[in-house]
């Protein structure tokens, strides 16, 4: 069979170890996991097997958390809401990337019992059901889609966002209304048009000028109200700015063409309207390639709002973060969240910290000892007292100092408005001088007025409304093809300026999990029977360590048995029974501790690394290695930015000798090693009062200040929320050569915006001087306007073609 | 030949009006909040068994 190597539910590759199968109805199929059998089993006993035919999935594999949610109704209920005779919620479903999947999901959704109805939007991932809630739960309907191998996640629409709809909306109406009445506008222009070359009746021109007046007043003054807004905030903040040009541009074509119908010339109307209406389809894209990033971030993030198990006198009851109280006791299971500070009141576990601080390695904590929001509890059950409520943990002082940080930053001027500032000033004295030369050569006033007036319209050009929104949403929507977020057009812009790359270490440089290198048996033990050993006692353990040694028997097609009597010593390592041997896995003092033979004096630890002893009846049987591994594309990346004279700064709240170690690694000379969030912003912040515009690569929480202190902060998929959230830019799969991918795009679109503006004004150039010697007729005016936006057009989408790989 | 012109003017902005009103209430109805799903959906109720 040809595709014996990968899943036939998620497409992913199957490692040695893994596979399991299944079969219906005579075929018999290959999965990476029992959740993609089950997936399978659901959706063709669903009689949808039509799915794995229509499904187009461009990249193999599924969302990391699928399968693995539990919902509980007690924290589901919150997000209902009744609508008309049933209930409602509204959920957010990772995972969906193409119309079948909607598909698949509002038909399996709606075959549940108590359904009446589903709706998934799949521009935003949202599904809307609507159910009977006394027989059926929405922790059923969640169960449901978990099953199917996505990731549903309840959803209420922020402040921010029903705001943001509500303006694409409001756009919306403006470019149709201005879209429908030019439309009528040209269909009087044409006969203009034929008149000026033909010959026309003075009643009949006058009476298809009133007409052309007539629709293009709500097209300048409803259409164009936002420029005319933006354009009088301009003046008076004494920037001029796009806005204040397109302004100018309608307004004095607008003004022009009523004192040329009352006075028998020819008009431009169509001008005034055609300025508006490309501008706003402009803002429209650009709006939708925001829309659609916004979507993208939101599917990254995961549940900002947990909740957290309370224990008081009677048992444990969950309650949401925001109601814990400081001196709260909490319990905190194996695998969860620390969701607020506290002090671990009872039990001890392994945390892993790196969210919060970077540090690659778990911590153990015992009572007393604190614990810090945003880790995670890796080996035992513990129950912590809260110091601080919700509203005051590490994560939300982070947060404040993302706040400061985003507030110092200076907001940014775009390109179209850096020219439109140079230009609006040049166009005006333009015009100024021509009615000054038209009345030295002894014109009429009126006429003269009438020329300098022409010289305006003409200089202010459609096709520079469309330069900028259309070569970024171009380059956006190539770059989310492949996987790039981009915030905004302004971040592309930034993004091609950058003169530092700061790179954090865990998780970006770095996979930010450890795996094994090198197994080393003692004599009489061979490496395959110690890493069967060693899974099979490690094979329920939560720590980064066991999953490496997992990871590595899978990869070496070992398939793990489970131990028997399976115990974790938090700090120390696991204990369990493999085929009936007693076998130990753990650091060297835990094994010193339980009293092991022939372990060797000293065992070498290499740079950057850990090392894991095992343990059988009691003997040492070798030594494990681990190392956290450069990403694969680590390396490649450095080199491009090298390559473009970038400089490239390693930062980490990790271990100087380890972030030494790495940099050393990846020829990246300048470095720094224990560094806590607040010096990693003064540090990137240091870097800027210096002239310097900085690409900050990060993901943890520790990152989160100094992403948004940098002119362009980048995060990873799989990285914390806040990263996620305060970044400009996100790699939605964890591949770093996709940064070098949002490099390049970020440089090419800038190119063709300046392309764009160059051929803007090129036809401004040669328009110009024939409205300053009057010889401007409005059929000219016309095919320069057409010829240059399409020139625009044309080149923008010269951008889509650009893919990643 | 000039009134019949303007009565044929008059009589296009009327119905334009009426296209442009459906489109308002299209917008305001959310017809437009996802426009990559339907032109798939008319595909999939053909009884998929």
């Amino acid at each position: 069979m040809e595709n014996s190597a990968t899943c036939f539910h998620c497409n992913a590759e199957i490692l040695p170890g893994q596979l399991v199968t299944g079969s219906r109805g005579g075929e018999s199929l290959d999965f990476c996991c029992r959740g993609c059998l089950g997936a399978w089993l659901l959706i063709t006993g669903a009689g949808l097997g039509d799915f794995y035919r229509r499904r187009e999935w461009l990249e193999p594999g599924i969302c990391a958390d699928a399968y693995q949610g539990e919902y509980h109704d007690s924290f589901l209920s919150r997000y209902v809401y009744a609508k008309g005779e049933s209930s409602a919620i509204d959920i957010l479903i990772e995972g969906i990337r193409c119309a079948t999947c909607v598909w698949l999901n509002e038909k399996i959704i709606g075959q549940l019992p108590g359904v009446s109805a589903v709706r998934v939007n799949y521009a935003t991932n949202r599904a809307r059901v609507l159910f009977d809630p006394g027989t059926v739960s929405p922790s059923t309907i969640f169960t449901r889609i978990a099953e199917l191998g996505y990731v549903p996640r309840p959803y209420t629409s922020s402040a921010a966002e029903e705001r943001s709809h509500r303006e694409r909306k409001d756009l919306l109406v403006r470019f149709g209304t201005a879209f429908f009445l030019t439309m009528q506008l040209m269909a009087y222009s044409f006969a203009l048009y034929a008149g000026y070359f033909q010959g026309i009746g003075p009643d009949m021109k006058l009476t298809m000028q009133l007409f052309s007046l007539l629709v293009t007043t709500p097209v300048v003054f409803y259409a164009g109200a936002p420029f005319l807004r933006g354009g009088w905030r301009g003046i008076v903040n004494r920037a001029p700015n796009m806005d204040l040009l397109i302004a100018i541009g309608a307004l004095s074509s607008y003004g022009y063409s009523i004192y040329a119908t009352l006075t028998g010339g020819e008009v431009y109307f169509e001008t005034a309207a055609m300025i508006v209406t490309l501008i706003l389809a402009g803002r429209l894209l650009e709006n939708s390639a925001k829309q659609r990033a916004a979507a993208g971030v939101e599917r990254l993030l995961g549940l900002t709002a947990g909740e957290a198990k309370r224990v008081t006198g009677g048992g444990v009851e969950s309650v949401a973060v925001a109601d814990v109280r400081a001196g709260d006791l909490l319990l905190v299971g194996p695998g969860e969240r620390f969701l607020v500070d506290g002090r671990i009141a009872e039990g001890t576990t392994d945390v892993d910290e790196s969210p919060a601080t970077g540090e690659s390695l778990p911590v153990v904590k015992n009572d007393g000892d604190r614990v810090i929001a945003g880790s995670i509890n890796l080996t035992c059950a513990v129950r912590i007292v809260c110091e601080h409520p919700a509203s005051d943990s590490f994560v939300a002082r982070v947060a404040r100092l993302v706040e400061e940080a985003q507030s110092r930053r200076a907001p940014i001027q775009g390109v179209a408005d850096r020219a439109a500032a140079f230009f609006v000033p040049a166009v005006l004295f333009l015009s100024a001088a021509t009615f000054s030369w038209q009345y030295a050569l002894h014109v009429e006033t009126g006429s003269a007025l009438m020329t300098a007036l022409a010289v305006v319209v003409i200089a202010c050009p459609c096709a520079l409304g469309l330069a900028t929104p259309m070569a970024i949403l171009a380059g956006t929507g190539a770059a989310a093809v492949s996987g790039v977020i981009f915030k905004g057009g302004d971040i592309l812009e930034r993004l091609s300026r950058v003169t530092v790359a700061v790179f954090d270490k865990t998780g970006t440089v770095t996979r930010g999990e450890p795996a094994v290198v090198a197994i080393d048996p003692a004599p009489g033990f061979a490496v395959r029977e110690l890493a069967a050993m060693a899974a099979a006692v490690e094979c329920a353990a939560q720590h980064p360590l066991a999953r490496a040694v997992r990871d590595y028997a899978l990869m070496n097609g070992i398939v793990p048995a489970v131990g028997d009597d399976l115990r974790t010593v938090p700090g120390g390592g696991v204990l369990g029974l493999h085929e009936g041997k007693m076998v130990a896995v753990g650091n060297p003092r835990f094994l010193a501790r339980l009293g092991v033979e022939g372990l060797p004096a000293e065992i070498d630890v290499p740079a950057g690394g850990t090392v894991a002893c095992i343990a059988c009846s009691g003997r040492y049987a070798g030594a494990i290695v681990f190392r956290d591994r450069l990403r694969d594309d680590a390396p490649a990346v450095i080199a491009h930015f090298r390559e473009r004279h970038i400089r490239c700064i390693l930062l980490s709240g990790d271990s100087r000798e380890t972030v030494r170690f790495i940099a050393g690694s990846l020829g990246i000379g300048e470095w720094e090693g224990e560094m806590t969030p607040e010096e990693k912003t003064a540090f990137v912040e240091r870097l800027r009062t210096k002239g310097e515009t900085i690409l900050m690569v990060g993901d943890g929480i520790n990152d989160a200040p100094a992403l948004s202190a940098a002119d362009v902060g980048c995060a990873i998929a799989g990285g914390t929320d806040i990263a996620l959230e305060t970044s400009d830019l996100i790699l939605a799969r964890p591949d770093l050569a996709r940064l070098a991918f949002a490099h390049a795009t970020a440089r090419r679109t800038m190119a063709v915006i300046r392309q764009n503006l160059g051929w803007a004004f090129i036809y401004n150039i040669v328009g110009i001087p024939l409205a300053m010697t009057g010889r401007l007729t409005p059929v000219y005016a016309a095919a320069a306007m057409a010829l240059s936006s399409l020139c625009v057009a044309g080149n923008s989408l010269r951008l889509t073609g650009t893919k990643h790989g | 030949m000039d009134s019949s012109i303007i009565a044929l003017i008059v009589l296009s902005l009327f119905l334009g009006c009426g296209c442009w009103l459906i489109f308002i209430w299209a917008v305001k109805k959310g017809e437009f909040d996802d426009v990559e799903r339907p032109k798939h959906r008319m595909l999939d109720d053909d009884d998929s068994r």
